[in-house]
């Protein structure tokens, strides 16, 4: 690892640490939640959970998550993943300019 | 959560962003998984071997997936007035027969 990586990982601990500390980590994680609840996607995912765990015979958590998560993701609506995004970018945005 | 996930991707806004939001989507989904898989570890503890209840769109199968049967034809004896009564009337009937102020005998 060069001492650049270096320094990009602990930047982006430290947008971690603002984000959390800031309260909007857990603002934008209700914010999408509530949205993921308004469009299905929540039920859509429990669905695919059950389906997975009857088509493979299995209860393994790191088994069905392998195979419900990438699909989970590409479920969620284009409208969703851009607001939540927008939101992300002007936080980010905000700390690049208080800085 | 953590952003080293792709640490060795150029620090950009759009890349921190999109690492932020799929670590946000991403421990959802694992939330939602953990508690299924445990839901049914802990059904499957309980209850072995338990069947899940079919279910019939057109409401013409029970939930055993069996016919129903044509209830008109079943007769059951009220245990409160003694009167054989249809299956399709029965509930209707006890609703009336064990009320406060039913007509008794």
């Amino acid at each position: 690892m060069t001492a650049k990586d270096k320094e990009a990982l602990e930047l982006r601990a430290q947008i971690q640490q603002h984000l959390v500390e800031s309260g909007n980590y857990e603002r934008i994680s209700n914010k999408l939640a509530q949205r993921l609840l308004d469009e299905g996607w929540i039920d859509q995912v429990k669905k695919l959970t059950r389906e997975t765990m009857e088509d493979d015979n299995t209860t393994n958590f790191s088994e069905v998550l392998k195979r419900v998560e990438p699909e989970a993701v590409s479920l969620v609506s284009a409208n969703t993943k851009n607001e939540i995004m927008q939101q992300i970018k002007a936080f980010l945005c905000d700390i690049l300019d208080t800085q | 959560m953590t952003l080293g996930r792709d640490a060795m991707t150029p620090l950009t806004i759009l890349s921190v962003s999109e690492t932020i939001y799929h670590n946000l989507l991403t421990s959802m989904v694992q939330d939602i998984v953990s508690r299924t898989t445990s839901r049914q570890q802990l059904q499957d503890a309980r209850y072995p071997g338990l069947a899940p209840l079919h279910h019939d769109q057109r409401g013409a199968l029970d939930v055993y997936g069996r016919p129903k049967p044509q209830e008109a034809s079943v007769y059951f004896r009220c245990p409160n007035c003694s009167r054989d009564l249809s299956a399709n009337r029965f509930a209707a009937h006890l609703e009336r027969c064990m009320s406060r102020g039913a007509r008794r005998g």
